[in-house]
């Protein structure tokens, strides 16, 4: 599906959705939102209410300047894109937006702020005017085994609009198996979106010494399967942190420390992803909620 | 050390199923009776901790031993559970961490809601300590913990009379299911995996269940006349368990947690559930116990030494997740893995009572 950013294919987006859009996406994002799927530089102009979308697109695969340094990814590492009908409702209706995050709430090692609160902090900046609030909950156990219940009875007390949902970490570790882990995460997927509330995945983060882990690799491309066939945005965590470990090797070596600088070099990148998820969850979402509501129609003859 | 009897043959049985079950994906697991209903083998430890505090708070010949007593015993057991949670909770903190050192693999600490005491320490360890932070599958003892502390109010409300017992726990069950009642969590938000609040009744009903079995010729009667109750509730949650069918949580009317499957809260249906249990598999043990004494004995000896077994099991099961994510897992490895849980359970149970057997050293040595 190509994100094209022409008026018409904005055009469901309402004045409100636009107006609320204008501020953040001009402080978050001075280009044009990128997907996997498609990122193509705009060819006309876009819809005036959202300035944003004047700039000109960079390629997919240059670092997001809109991010903090440390944290930079390009888009197509980052993130692919799918509709957030909720959310963007209650931006049309201008009421509070209520976010449940599921899993990990650390925000880094010795950080002041735990994931939810710097979320919330990241999305109130990016959508001004409107009330974010955030709730966190923890998730013990598998998703093949009982924990998929218990998030949907965690849903159903706090009728979040939207659930960012780290996903798969406890699965992997217990070695599942992937089909079974599959089925139950599109099931609950689809029940959470079945009651009009908005779903973003995170998929699990990388480490080294799970690089040549072929089962951990097929769980990670198993959850991406699902994000894609059930529509729903996905924070490329395990992508986006391979990249980010790429490019403290590349650094590393230019300062020519040698190998004692490696060692922990895990542990430490684990920690900058969870510094980062803040900011990258909450790119994915401004970029999801730019989104037209319409579907896109593919140009004949595709 | 007593003969085997019911009690402590299905409280081993229970201990077994929770250790297989707290090693998610292995092979066994989809041959434990949790896959197979609504409810499941931590209905059955928490209702026969409530008949074990029956038989306990009473003397040999059957009369209630004096109130103050009673209320000590239960103290200093809720003392030793305590202590027993905490000693497996930093077992199990060492063996997240020392595993993720090894294998150097940072995911290793995030496992299992441990996340929060090596990212935030300072918070995390009050929350540990206190209770309020537990990790995954180490939310037993805490509840546990809880129940014992409140049974001496209700043991000694029984003494009054054991309706009003059973009404007190019933009204505090229906208020914390109608407004959502819970122990909250801390640090992380949340709340308790395992809510007292409710999971007290359950405590109540095998407390009573005990009082009644004692002096009650009706309640046998009943609970005789009601099996095949039993083995149809047991059908029906077989069925809703197989099919996967259960009440959508976001569609049934307020309040919702009546009519959920919920763990957390106990719902009524996995209440329901468990009782059926209870009555279709009453007459089990008396069948079980001429043909295959080695069994009972073995489950027995396991149910006796409940705490030792329990503690030992859950550092075992960490211990079997870890090796079957470094190996990989697969068949052998859960045969290797459960085969030497069940052996180190096994030799617990015998340890605890060869050691209480044996003089101890003493204490100027």
């Amino acid at each position: 599906m190509a994100l094209s950013l022409s008026p018409s294919l904005l055009g469901g987006v309402s004045l409100a959705l636009a107006t609320c859009l204008a501020l953040p996406a001009a402080a978050q994002a001075p280009q044009a939102p990128q997907a996997t799927q498609a990122a193509q530089p705009a060819r006309e102009p876009a819809h005036a209410e959202i300035p944003a979308l004047q700039a000109t697109a960079p390629s997919p695969d240059a670092p997001d300047p809109s991010l903090s340094p440390e944290c930079r990814v390009p888009g197509s590492k980052l993130y692919t894109l799918a509709k957030l009908k909720a959310v963007k409702k209650a931006l049309r209706e201008h009421r509070a937006v209520q976010v449940l995050t599921i899993g990990s709430n650390s925000g880094g090692l010795g950080t002041a702020a735990t994931y939810p609160v710097r979320l919330e902090d990241a999305l109130t900046r990016s959508l001004p005017d409107i009330e974010v609030t955030v709730e966190s909950r923890g998730v013990s156990g598998e998703i093949a085994f009982g924990a998929a219940e218990r998030l949907r009875n965690q849903v159903a007390e706090i009728e979040p609009d939207l659930v960012v949902w780290q996903v798969g970490g406890n699965d992997a570790l217990a070695r599942v198996d992937i089909e079974g882990f599959s089925q139950s995460l599109a099931e609950t997927v689809s029940w959470i979106k079945s009651h009009g509330i908005d779903v973003v995945l995170v998929d699990p983060q990388y480490t080294a010494s799970l690089a040549k882990d072929d089962y951990y690799r097929q769980f990670v491309q198993a959850i991406q399967k699902v994000a894609e066939r059930e529509q729903v945005p996905l924070v490329q965590r395990y992508e986006a942190m391979r990249y980010l470990a790429t490019r403290a090797i590349s650094a590393l070596k230019g300062e020519a420390r040698g190998d004692t600088a490696q060692s922990g070099a895990g542990f430490r990148l684990a920690d900058l992803g969870y510094r980062c998820m803040a900011e990258h969850v909450t790119r994915a979402i401004t970029v999801s909620l730019l989104q037209p509501d319409v579907p896109v129609t593919p140009p004949p003859g595709n | 050390m007593r003969e085997p009897n019911a009690v402590d043959f299905w409280r081993g049985f229970a201990l077994i199923t929770i250790f297989i079950n707290h090693i998610p994906g292995n092979v066994f697991q989809d041959y434990t009776y949790s896959q197979y209903g609504i409810s499941d083998a931590a209905e059955l430890f928490v209702f026969l901790a409530g008949w074990s505090i029956g038989i306990a708070t009473r003397g040999r010949d059957g009369v209630p031993e004096p109130a103050a007593r009673t209320v000590l015993r239960l103290l200093s057991r809720m003392v030793e559970v305590y202590r027993a949670q905490l000693v497996i909770t930093a077992v199990a903190l060492a063996m997240l961490a020392g595993a993720a050192l090894y294998l150097d693999n940072p995911l290793l600490v995030e496992w299992h809601n441990a996340g929060p005491i090596f990212s935030d320490p300072i918070q995390a360890t009050v929350g540990w300590v206190t209770l309020l932070h537990q990790l995954g599958f180490f939310n037993i003892l805490p509840l546990y913990v809880v129940l014992l502390g409140l049974a001496p109010a209700f043991v000694l409300l029984a003494r009054v009379h054991l309706g009003l017992a059973l009404g007190i726990s019933a009204a505090l069950y229906a208020v914390s299911l109608v407004f959502e009642i819970n122990i909250p969590s801390w640090p992380v938000e949340g709340h308790w995996f395992f809510n007292p609040l409710c999971w007290q009744l359950l405590l109540v009903l095998g407390f009573a269940a005990h009082e009644w079995r004692r002096s009650s010729e009706r309640f046998l009667a009943w609970r005789r006349r009601l099996m095949p109750l039993g083995i149809v509730i047991v059908l029906v949650g077989a069925v809703l368990s197989w099919f996967n069918l259960r009440p959508d949580p976001l569609a049934v009317p307020e309040p919702r947690l009546l009519f959920i499957f919920d763990k957390s809260y106990l719902s009524p249906a996995r209440l329901v559930h468990f009782l059926g249990v209870m009555l279709a598999f009453q007459a089990v043990f008396g069948l079980i116990q001429p043909r295959a004494r080695w069994l009972t004995g073995e489950l027995a000896a396991l149910g006796r030494n409940s705490l030792a077994v329990f503690s030992v099991g859950s550092v075992a099961s960490l211990g079997a997740q870890l090796i079957r994510f470094w190996t990989g897992g697969g068949f052998a490895t859960d045969i290797f893995v459960v085969g030497c849980g069940l052996a180190s359970l096994s030799f617990t149970a015998w340890f605890v009572e060869w050691r209480s057997r044996s003089p101890r050293p003493s204490s100027a040595a």
